[in-house]
């Protein structure tokens, strides 16, 4: 029965998050336009343009080769991989065994590198230029995810996203000063992400390839948004065999929680602008400092506490 | 069981050495072949003691020096190195074999030579037989017309190591020194000249090279330092407790890697760039052997596992990737015309098989998943998280800092690796002579192909390699049971943990990429051929598919560091060119210095 409910709630788990990274990127330029005083676009704007792209007719350009066209599925594919790994409104799915933090990393820097490697192949000069930069900032941003997430590891024992969760919701994961620092960090890439400009690699794509190309940078915030609520907020999670009130329980919080923050990053990117390009490295810089700092306070003692 | 394999092994060495000997005046193509079916034969002959788990075994050899006659041990360690360097030895005589335009007696006999000089270092059990492979090697590998220059420093130093290790009176053997172990100062300047002529022997890259030196350089000479350095400082040196070799190799390891990786993703040739990435799975591997000396030390059987396991797994990924890569790049640089990477450009279309290749390799040296590649890394993050937690700040923070170069070492590689696929392989031709490119001849197509699947499967299933090839090494050198349970297709820390399971992994990876193909297609069917210009703009005069000096050129995938205020520092006047002394002069100097350090010792007593 265990195992059913586990399959179960993997499966809604992964339908959700489909679901959900278009709502949330809308919600989040719907709240961003209302903020700065304009009526904004309606919330299932992205919605109607995946609709719109994939009734076109798709275009098959003779001067690229099959990488173009399979790297936005490999991307999303990648994307949505990390997203089934990390736990929304539940612990203990199906795929829980599987969820180890440096596999959801990498995943999401597959991810990227496919991207980067179709905009490489469009072979015009703009979508190069826009993989390189993509590439300069994943150098900083992936090892500061990478170390901070290992902090988090190394203070729990084990490099599992649930058992990591577990330890949280437990109120067990010390040293706290060290779980902040890594928190900052995490907070940092996370409006980095969101002020770069994350459809500069998909300007030669149109069609099915552009609808999956955009959805993969939503699903790719909705799993950092995520994976900050459930590593820093893991309140109402439900086990795989909790009750039905449990899981009803945790899907609200799971809501409530993906409002929160997404509210707080409306605010912060609307109050504070986004960060200017030539700023992102910086931004990144401290991150990875910050992540690096978690890692010595957790390996040099709980002294910090 | 293996007594009759450790003599036969032997005399498929010294059938090498006879061949390399012989390359100019044996026909090419018999030579290859015989190369290729020494070096299969090599493997084949390593691979039943190691499946079987047979118990190590010995050979006296009634030749050398007085007194030091050579001695010569078949042990897992040796095996399983030596099943990835005859592997290597097997991949590259049957490309040389095929090759187009065919490969050079002077190559044979390097090839020959190196993989002759390689094996019998894996063998040895003495300093002497280590000193007289490692003399071997190092001299097939200087460039014909050159002389070996540092490269004999090699083994005099590892000569030197070995016998600060043996106790007085007795012969440099290495059974003579487990039994009595040296002090630990003995062992650190041991360790330490053991580093320094691993780093002669496998890192520089010297600037006259011949056409394989990288491929030889991933299949022998990198798995041969690796072993050498768990001979001497893991296995020899093993009485002492040695935290602050560990720290060292620890932190040195760190650093290859970044600095390999950041290389590898700057470099202006795809060669050069396919060897930065082969050196740092040595970095790796070295910081994999640094983490097992600190858990030794701290009597941490499973992370020290956990250690050696990753080193292991390096070598193999530089044995089967880096050799792949290396192929590949040879292969496209005879086709393309040039190996600079701004002048390549669309190779996917002219050469698919060998692009796959070469993209294959790159994912095994990347730290993507499921690469093996990814798999070194997994381990060490595991190595590290079950590491002493003891020492305060000062001793956790090289552990903090490799973890930070671990990550960003794995982040360059990936940098890399995009972009010499995405210049290289991707977009289109710069060159007439690069869109002229054709695919390699069918057999080494073949072979390029095989090392890259081969790659792929040792990645998914990194498990199975390391339980069949590695398991016995890692126990013979932890001297306790594994701390790693190590399963078919994943490696667990304990029974219970967690894991890292990468063929669920791919699986996933798969079932999710396979969809998001899948449901496109199945919403919207057909579609509509289009040109490269789909902004109305109109292509140049002469130019009908744009121009292709636009694309990016592989520059700018590095971020920009920034500028530290370092003052200036004032230029300093030129110094006398010193011309060498003539042989008199040297004399008379020689003289002169022996008179001064006698007067000097003299005034001190």
């Amino acid at each position: 029965m265990t195992v059913v409910l586990s399959l179960l709630t993997q499966v809604l788990h992964i339908a959700l998050m489909l679901a959900a990274a278009p709502t949330l990127a809308g919600a989040v330029s719907w709240l961003e336009a209302r903020l700065s005083g304009r009526a904004g676009p309606p919330i299932l704007a992205p919605w109607h343009d995946l609709v719109r792209l994939s009734r076109k007719t798709p275009i098959s350009e003779d001067n690229v080769s099959a990488a173009a066209s399979l790297a936005p599925a490999f991307a999303l594919g990648a994307t949505l991989s990390a997203a089934a790994l990390v736990p929304s409104f539940t612990l203990g799915m199906a795929l829980a065994p599987l969820a180890d933090v440096l596999v959801i990393v990498s995943l999401l820097a597959a991810a990227r590198a496919a991207a980067a490697l179709a905009a490489l192949d469009s072979g015009a000069a703009r979508p190069g230029l826009a993989a390189q930069i993509a590439s300069a900032r994943a150098v900083l941003a992936e090892p500061a995810m990478m170390l901070a997430v290992v902090a988090l590891g190394l203070i729990d024992g084990s490099f599992n996203l649930d058992l990591i969760v577990g330890q949280q919701r437990e109120g067990l994961l010390l040293p706290a000063a060290a779980s902040a620092v890594a928190l900052t960090a995490m907070l940092a890439l996370l409006f980095a992400e969101a002020s770069g400009d994350g459809a500069a690699l998909d300007q030669m794509q149109a069609g099915t390839g552009l609808a999956l190309s955009r959805i993969t940078v939503w699903l790719r915030r909705l799993v950092w948004i995520d994976l900050l609520g459930s590593l820093f907020l893991p309140v109402g999670m439900a086990t795989a065999d909790s009750a039905p009130l449990a899981l009803l329980t945790g899907l609200a919080a799971w809501a409530v929680k993906l409002a929160a923050i997404a509210g707080g990053l409306s605010v912060v990117l609307t109050r504070l602008g986004k960060v200017p390009g030539h700023s992102l490295p910086d931004l990144l810089g401290v991150a990875a400092l910050l992540a690096l700092l978690a890692t010595i306070m957790v390996l040099a003692g709980s002294g910090t506490a | 069981m293996s007594d009759p394999i450790l003599l036969f092994v032997t005399i498929d060495a010294a059938a090498l050495v006879l061949l390399g000997l012989c390359a100019a005046i044996v026909p090419l193509s018999a030579g290859t072949f015989l190369a290729t079916l020494a070096s299969g034969l090599g493997m084949l002959l390593c691979l039943p003691p190691l499946l079987l788990r047979a118990p190590a075994s010995t050979l006296d050899l009634p030749v050398g020096p007085p007194g030091l006659a050579l001695h010569l041990a078949f042990d897992p360690l040796a095996a399983f190195v030596l099943v990835i360097v005859f592997f290597a030895g097997t991949a590259v005589t049957a490309f040389q074999s095929a090759a187009s335009p065919p490969c050079t007696p002077a190559e044979l006999r390097e090839t020959a030579l190196c993989l002759a000089g390689t094996a019998l270092t894996l063998l040895a059990a003495d300093g002497v037989s280590l000193a007289i492979g490692l003399a071997v090697m190092t001299a097939a590998i200087s460039p014909q017309g050159h002389r070996p220059q540092h490269g004999l420093l090699t083994p005099i130093l590892l000569l030197a190591a070995i016998c600060l290790l043996t106790p007085a009176g007795f012969a440099p053997r290495f059974d003579t020194i487990r039994t009595a172990p040296a002090e630990p100062t003995r062992s650190a300047i041991a360790a330490a000249l053991g580093v320094a002529g691993v780093v002669i022997l496998a890192g520089p890259r010297p600037a006259a090279r011949s056409r394989f030196r990288d491929t030889l350089a991933a299949g022998m000479l990198i798995p041969a330092g690796l072993y050498v350095l768990l001979r001497v400082i893991a296995d020899l040196a093993a009485g002492a407790t040695q935290t602050g070799t560990g720290i060292v190799l620890l932190l040195a390891g760190g650093a290859i890697a970044v600095a390999e990786a950041w290389r590898a993703a700057d470099h202006p040739d795809i060669d050069g760039s396919t060897a930065c990435l082969t050196r740092r799975q040595a970095g790796l591997a070295v910081a994999g052997i640094g983490l097992a000396l600190i858990a030794r030390a701290a009597d941490l059987p499973g992370a020290e596992s956990f250690a050696l396991a990753a080193t292991l797994l390096a070598a193999l990924g530089s044995g089967i990737a880096g050799v792949a890569t290396t192929l590949a790049t040879r292969a496209i640089g005879v086709s393309a015309g040039t190996i600079r990477l701004s002048r390549l450009g669309g190779l996917v279309h002219a050469m698919p098989m060998t692009a796959a290749a070469l993209a294959g390799g790159l994912l095994g040296l990347a730290a993507l998943p499921p690469g093996v590649g990814f798999a070194v890394l997994w381990l060490l993050f595991e190595a590290l998280l079950s590491a002493p937690r003891t020492g305060g700040l000062l001793f956790q923070l090289p552990l903090a800092l490799t973890g930070a170069a671990f990550a960003l070492s794995a982040a360059l590689a990936t940098a890399a690796a995009v972009r010499l696929i995405g210049v290289a392989l991707l977009g289109r031709p710069r060159t007439p002579q690069g869109a002229g490119a054709r695919e390699a001849r069918s057999p080494s197509r073949g072979i390029l192909l095989a090392l890259a699947s081969l790659s792929g499967v040792a990645g998914v299933l990194p498990g199975l390699f390391l339980w069949l090839l590695a398991e016995p090494a890692i126990h013979g050198l932890t001297g306790a049971a594994p701390g790693a349970r190590i399963g078919l297709a994943l490696l667990l820390p304990s029974a219970l943990a967690p894991s890292y399971l990468a063929f669920p992994v791919l699986a996933l990876l798969a079932l999710t990429t396979g969809a998001a193909i899948v449901v496109p297609r199945w919403v919207r069917k057909g579609s509509k051929p289009a040109g490269p210009w789909l902004d109305g703009l109109h292509p140049p005069v002469g130019l009908p598919f744009g121009e292709p000096a636009a694309q990016s050129a592989g520059h700018g995938f590095l971020p920009i560091l920034p500028r530290l205020p370092l003052p200036r520092v004032p230029t300093l006047p030129a110094l006398p060119r010193l011309r060498p002394p003539s042989a008199t002069g040297a004399m008379w100097l020689l003289i002169a210095a022996s008179s001064a350090l006698l007067l000097l010792l003299a005034c001190l007593a």
